[in-house]
Formats: structure tokens, sequence, C-alpha cells
């Protein structure tokens, strides 16, 4: 990260894009209190990532790429485990989990091993586990890569919903169609630094252009990139 | 010219094998494993006498002076082959404590009236055998018997007793009733070395999969503490190292004929702790890789000597002194000699506690060193 500085507005859709190895990942693991930032400071909901790091966890439910779930376990068991981990009350952890089943329509599965899943119903499902605690912010990575059409549009409709909900959600994805049909504030970040931040109309009349996908290629460029991991780089590779 | 299932068959080897060097934890533990054990059974197999400095103890109950002349010439002829270290006890409570701790081999017993009874051609000697290794058994019992062969030859030329009267009769007995079977000794160490693969590997295996799969990311994004995450994981394999070990204990029950002398109580929490120690160690030693298949190796490459030098198959004391020192520096050497003193030998917790004492600060060392470490890794 190199001089990162944003808000976000409590209750928008805030989409943050980048190439592949802009900071993104390292970003909204600081944010999750994963990763710990060297220096600067950083606060969600009011709570400091680095000295209030549980406030932080309590507040923020997490979408990754790599569904959290085990697949051995039903999802009742899946979300029990998660809700006993936010040492939430047993009788409100069962409504709630029912309640969230409902929701990304999984109740007929309910005692079924989530191995047993299409990639969309796990992935539903893994949306449901990031809920389970009532958070304030829910962060999505990439929450629909892979996935066929139906869920991509369920899970779309699933996000606008969660802002009616007056959830604050961080949403990172390569598809721009989907930044351009959800996102209120949009951030384009490159190289551990955010280039530009605003509304989507604001972004768009700036660099006069009708989408949020020719407003990033004129930011961060049309050439490919071969962004070595960090892991990689370290090793001299 | 159509290529084959042979080239394919190379082509999936090829890039399985460069997938292997690229990894290099994966690399070394595959070329230092074959070394290690090589090194290991060279050295651990013995060597005609290389078994030496055998502790054994003395207990005088008699006092007289041809008792203690008897004594002198038997320890002297004991340690002037080094084949014993003799130790003199004063009470034979105390000797028989040092053999259930292990410290020593055997206890030769002068019970009084061993003056008369050399006068009268009645003379006997008891000597308690520590079974618990059936190759030390056979040592310490051959080597016992030989000395006194040659001191009833001494006696009656020295000593001018009659040949028949000056013969020492020499009363074997175990530490165990009646004649156990070599698995007895062996069950123990098979139920420790359970618990080694499922603790070590287990919680190895467990880590590296959640990484892989980002259970583990998930876990560490709720407000539980890290300590909690590791500690959980660890008494998972802890229970699972029980069910495994009971599960052992009851085939060699019902299959083999194996006895459990010891208190159950007991033998549970030195399998609770001896898991603990191995957690710990293989936390550490996987937190510096990231994915299964090295996790799996690192654990190999530690597993294997360990089962080798902790005195499951073959005496400690018969390995070179630097590999007993590295045997001694290593959770499992305790947790299967305090678990075999307890299970065959019925010894109390007063006989094992040191053993039990080094589980418990193996257990904190290692978990003190293996939660920042997995703080480090987890953030990496």
């Amino acid at each position: 990260m190199d001089n990162v500085s944003f808000k976000v507005k409590a209750g928008d859709i805030f989409g943050l894009v980048g190439p592949n190895g802009a900071g993104k990942s390292t970003l909204l693991r600081m944010l999750c209190t994963v990763l710990m930032p060297t220096s600067g400071k950083g606060f969600v909901e009011g709570h400091d990532i680095v000295r209030e790091a549980k406030e932080v966890r309590k507040s923020i439910g997490v979408v990754q790429e790599k569904l959290i779930l085990y697949s051995p376990l039903t999802p009742i068991e899946n979300l029990e485990f998660f809700g006993n981990l936010y040492s939430m009350d047993s009788k409100m952890l069962k409504e709630k989990i029912l309640q969230l089943l409902e929701e990304v329509k999984l109740t007929a599965v309910k005692d079924r091993p989530v191995g047993t899943f299409s990639t969309g119903m796990r992935q539903r499902l893994n949306i449901a586990r990031a809920l389970l605690h009532d958070p304030r912010v829910v962060i999505l990575d990439e929450p629909t890569n892979g996935l066929d059409p139906q869920s991509v549009r369920w899970i779309r409709d699933f996000i606008v919903n969660l802002r009616e909900r007056g959830l604050t959600v961080i949403l990172t994805t390569h598809d721009m169609y989907e930044i351009d049909e959800l996102a209120d504030t949009v951030a384009i970040m490159d190289r551990g630094q955010i280039l530009e931040m605003g509304s989507k109309d604001e972004l768009k009349a700036k660099h006069g252009v009708d989408k949020i996908e020719d407003v990033f290629l004129s930011l961060t460029g049309r050439e490919l990139r071969d962004e070595l991991s960090g892991r990689l780089r370290g090793r001299g590779w | 010219m159509q290529k084959g299932s042979f080239y394919h068959l190379y082509i999936v080897m090829k890039k399985d094998l460069t997938e292997f060097y690229r990894v290099r934890a994966r690399l070394v533990s595959m070329i230092m494993l074959p070394i290690l054990l090589m090194l290991l059974f060279g050295y651990m197999f013995p060597s005609s006498g290389s078994i030496t400095h055998i502790p054994i103890a003395i207990v005088n109950q008699d006092q007289s002076a041809v008792a203690i002349q008897v004594i002198n010439s038997f320890t002297y002829m004991a340690q002037s082959g080094n084949a014993f270290n003799v130790i003199t006890y004063t009470s034979l409570a105390q000797a028989q404590q040092a053999l259930l701790q292990g410290k020593i081999y055997a206890i030769v017993i002068f019970r009084p009236g061993f003056d008369e009874g050399l006068k009268s051609g009645a003379a006997s000697v008891q000597v308690i055998v520590d079974q618990m290794n059936p190759t030390l058994d056979q040592i310490v019992t051959s080597g016992i018997q030989s000395i006194f062969s040659q001191l009833n030859v001494q006696l009656s030329v020295s000593q001018g007793f009659p040949a028949q009267a000056g013969t020492i009769s020499v009363n074997m007995q175990g530490l165990i009733p009646g004649s156990p079977s070599s698995f007895e000794f062996l069950a123990p160490g098979f139920i420790a070395m359970s618990m080694v693969m499922g603790g070590l590997a287990g919680l190895a295996m467990t880590f590296s999969r959640e990484r892989e799969l980002g259970t583990l990311d998930g876990m560490l994004m709720t407000p539980i503490s890290r300590f909690s995450i590791v500690m959980g994981k660890a008494m998972a394999q802890a229970v699972r190292g029980i069910i495994s070990g009971i599960m052992i204990v009851i085939l060699a029950i019902i299959l083999f004929g194996v006895k459990i002398y010891g208190n159950i109580f007991l033998m549970s929490l030195i399998i609770f702790l001896g898991i603990l120690s191995f957690t710990g160690l293989g936390l550490i030693a996987t937190s510096f890789v990231s994915d299964q298949e090295s996790a799996q190796m690192i654990m190999l490459m530690i597993e294997m000597p360990m089962i080798f030098i902790s005195g499951i198959f073959y005496p400690v004391l018969q390995l070179p002194v630097w590999l007993r020192d590295i045997a001694y520096m290593l959770p499992l050497s305790y947790t299967v000699s305090a678990f075999r003193s307890v299970m065959v030998m019925n010894a109390p917790l007063s006989a094992v506690w040191p053993e039990v004492l080094v589980l418990i600060v193996y257990s904190l060392v290692t978990f003190a060193i293996a939660i920042p470490l997995f703080q480090k890794m987890v953030t990496k």
C-alpha cells in the first residue's frame, strides 16, 4: 500500500477495482484485520483496525472468492459453527440460520453436506455465513467470479438488497459491468495507490466516456499486466 | 507420429517433478529423509558390545563381611568390561522407584542371611529385571548370570569353601508377574506412535488445508483469538489421538492378550500431554510452509526419526550418546517411557512425574513459540 486514503459513506456500495496485483486484496485483508498495516491508520465503523480488531471483526461480514465453508458439514452445521465464533445466543442463532437459509434459497438442502452443492449454491451459503452476525459492513471480494448467469443475477440483486437494508458494501470485482450496475462510489487502484475515486457519473464525466470500463482502462492502460504475486517476488522469481 | 500413452505419462510425470522441484521445503525433505533414516539405522543397530554402562543397582540387606566382599567382586567384574554401571542403594524401596523410573535396569538384592546361606551352600541373590525392553532384558539377565557364574568359581577357590557350599544361586524375577509377551512391551510404544501420527501430522495438515481452502481466513475474521484457534485445533487432535490410542489398546488386549497393569487416568493424562507437545512441535515445523504437501513432507521428516530413536522398538540406551541426547530432547521419548511404565509396570504418578513434568513444560514452551509463529504465518 502506498499512501492510500479513502472514506466509504455508510449505506453505499463502494466499488474497489484495479488490475491484478493492484493491492485490492491486501487492502481488504487489512480492513478485515487479518493483515497488520506497517504504518497509517484505518477505521471500520469507528473502530481502529489495529487497536480494536475484535470490534472491527464484529462489524464486518466477508465474502471472499475462496469459499469460507466446510464441505463435509451441512449448511446448518457450517452456520452454527461460525455463529458460535461470534458468541451468538443459541436460540437467536438457530432462528437467524433458518431465516438466512430461506433468504438464500437453501432451506430445502439445509441438511445436506455442502460438498454436494453447486458453486452457485455454495456462494449463496457463503453470503449467508457473512451475514449471520448482522454486520454493518459487508466486504465482497469477487463474489460472482466463476458463477453461472443465474447465480450472478441473484447475487447482484442481493447486493442491491443489502444497500436497501442500510448496510455498507465494499465490492471488488474485475467485471466492470457489475461496477457500473451496482456501485455508488468507485475507487480505481493500481500499484498500491488509489488513482481516482468518486461517483460513477463524476468519473465518467471527467474522462468523457460512457462506461466505467473506459475510465478504468484510461487510468490503468491497455497493456497486458504480468504482475507476480508478492510471495514469488520475494523468492526472486 | 501420434503421441501415445507413454508420452502423456512422461508429460504428467515431468509436470509433477517440476512442481515438486519448485517448492524448496518438499525438495529439502526429500533429500534429508533418506539420509536421516540411513544414519539412524546405521547407528541404532548394535555392533558387538555396543551396549555398555547399563545402570544396575545393588541392595545389600545382609551387611556381613562376606556379603560386602562378594558385592565388591561383583561390582568390579560388572564394571571392568564396561558392561554395567553399578549403583548402590541403601533401601530396596528407593531402588524399586529408580527401576520404575527407568533410571536402572535391574536390582541385585543380597537378602539377610546371605552369609549363612553361603556357608551352608544355599546362598541366593534375588535379581529384579526391568522387562520393558526384550533386547535389554536379555542382555542384563545373561550378563548378571555370567558374572555370578564367574564369582562362584572364584569363591570356591579363594574363600576356602567347598565348591558346592560356595555356590550362589541367582533367583531371577521380572517386574511384571508371569511371562509377558514381547508385544506387551511394544504396545505402549505403538500407542504413542499412533499419537504422533495423529497429533503431529494431523494438526499440521489441518492448518495447511484450511489455509489453502480459505476457511482459516474465515476464522481469523471472527472476533475469536488466535490462541482459541490454535488450541481448539490442538484439542481436536488430542481427542483423535486418545481415540486411536484407546482403539489400539483394545485391539492389543483382544488380539494379543496384552494386560494393563496401570491406572487408566494416568495413562490418559500422559497421552494427552504427549499429544499436546507433539502438536506444538508440529505447528512450529509447519508454520514455515504454506501448502499441504510440504507440510506432509516436513512432518514425515520429524516423525520417522522420532519414532525410531524414542525407545519404541529399541532401547534409548542402545543409541550412541549423541543420538541419545537427541532422543532426550524429543517429547516422544518421555511419552513412551512414562506410558510404558504406567501401563506395563503399574508405575504411580510419583514414579513418572519427571516425564510428566517434561511433557508439560514441552507443551507450554512449544505452544508459546507456536502461537506467535502461527500469527506470523497467517498474516503472510
